[in-house]
């Protein structure tokens, strides 16, 4: 009796697949990069009256004419991008969207880009502005860390396509 | 990666660690944005506070402290009533403070009492308040005068910064041998000496002021600030009939009008 009521629980196991780690990792990740950078902004529209920057040169990075591109100030810029990769890896470990190509491709490219316009940051502080904001590096950490997670979607853009 | 795993139905992955770690960084980054907004993050303050009880003359003169160089039994006394962004008061400083303090300061003929009147605003003037303050932490290691000379010298280089330039003024205090940096930089992060900043200002309204440099010798305004030989004249006058100045202290200190 007991071994036939066994068989039925092993017939009614279905598969249930785990969300990716890294995807994961990646929300928890994109969601300090948006409110760090919502801290910048707001210090940014005068709404903080100074950022907690120790040493550092942000006063000097934030009032320098790099602190916009393309007219749009930097840290918005932060949010705007942290926000979309938090929306992807948020997607990306839902059931509906674990195995959507498209999720996978937009979180790559999107890190991708992030992780090279922050080197250009990097490099206008480092040869340029010749001052480092604490907060902009933590920054630069966190898209790191973004681009290198994305990484793995790529074996998984491969199976997709295979 | 995505992992397969079989499990009985209903019973979906189990994501409360990853929710769990969702809600700490959000409530956490929340927190330290709202404590920002509130206290400025320890950050400096950067504006004249709110003081009370100053419509009292004497609460406000003693809440209001110049810092003083000279005799403090000198015959003579001047105030000065001046704005680190202001450039007329770095042309007075450098054209006729220096003068003052070599040929009236020292011989101890003058008590010269430097008060801080920040202009403030949202233009030029915007940052007279934390310059003030910057000023008041270096006076607290004994680094008042250094200081100001410094923010006075350098003034193009912070005074129209768009935000608070609270880099270049911790960069000046790293140029004064014997300030400890980091004590000055705690200072300034804080709202130390937002009081007697505020105060001063005050003060310099009640007296009157309404402009940078306001010079009072003795008890009267001196306008023609930057005229060396009316300077001399007016000194003269305010000197007491047969006072003979002996040899000056010029360490500075703190005093009230």
């Amino acid at each position: 009796m007991s071994t036939a009521v066994r068989e039925t629980e092993h017939l009614q196991e279905v598969h249930v697949e785990t969300p990716p780690v890294t995807r994961m990792i990646s929300a928890v990740l994109a969601l300090g990069g948006v409110l760090l950078s919502a801290y910048m902004l707001l210090y940014k529209l005068g709404i903080i009256p100074a950022l907690a920057c120790g040493a550092g040169g942000c006063d000097a990075v934030q009032s320098s004419p790099y602190a916009a591109f393309l007219g749009i100030p930097v840290p918005l810029l932060g949010v705007v991008g942290y926000g979309a990769i938090f929306g992807l890896a948020i997607a990306g470990v839902q059931p509906r969207f674990m195995n959507d190509r498209r999720v996978a491709l937009a979180l790559l490219a999107t890190c991708a880009v992030a992780a090279v316009f922050t080197l250009y940051l990097n490099y206008l502080e480092a040869f340029v502005i010749l001052a480092w904001c604490r907060w902009c590096i933590v920054s630069a950490v966190i898209v790191t860390a973004l681009f290198l997670l994305s990484l793995a979607e790529i074996p998984r853009l491969r199976r997709s396509a295979a | 990666m995505a992992q397969s795993k079989r499990q009985k139905p209903g019973k979906g992955p189990n994501l409360k660690p990853f929710y769990t770690a969702l809600v700490i960084v959000a409530v956490a980054g929340i927190v330290w944005i709202v404590y920002a907004y509130t206290t400025g993050g320890g950050a400096a303050v950067v504006d004249p506070i709110e003081l009370t009880g100053m419509d009292d003359p004497q609460a406000l003169v003693s809440a209001a402290r110049g810092v003083t160089a000279g005799d403090s039994d000198a015959p003579v006394q001047v105030l000065v009533f001046s704005d680190f962004t202001c450039p007329a008061c770095r042309g007075f400083t450098s054209l006729m403070e220096q003068r003052i303090k070599q040929e009236y300061v020292e011989p101890g003929i003058i008590r010269y009492v430097y008060y801080d009147f920040p202009l403030g605003g949202q233009a030029q003037h915007r940052h007279s308040f934390i310059a003030a303050r910057a000023a008041r932490c270096a006076e607290d290691q004994g680094m008042f005068w250094e200081y100001h000379d410094l923010l006075f010298g350098r003034q193009g280089d912070w005074a129209l910064s768009r935000t608070p330039p609270l880099d270049n003024l911790v960069e000046y205090a790293g140029l004064i041998g014997g300030l400890n940096v980091e004590t000055f930089e705690q200072c300034l992060r804080s709202e130390q000496h937002a009081d007697v900043v505020t105060a001063n200002r005050m003060l310099g309204d009640q007296l009157g002021v309404n402009g940078t440099p306001t010079v009072f010798i003795g008890q009267r305004s001196f306008p023609q600030f930057n005229n060396w030989e009316a300077f001399k004249e007016a000194v003269r006058l305010e000197m007491p009939a047969g006072a003979m100045p002996g040899a000056a202290d010029t360490t500075a200190g703190t005093g009230n009008p």
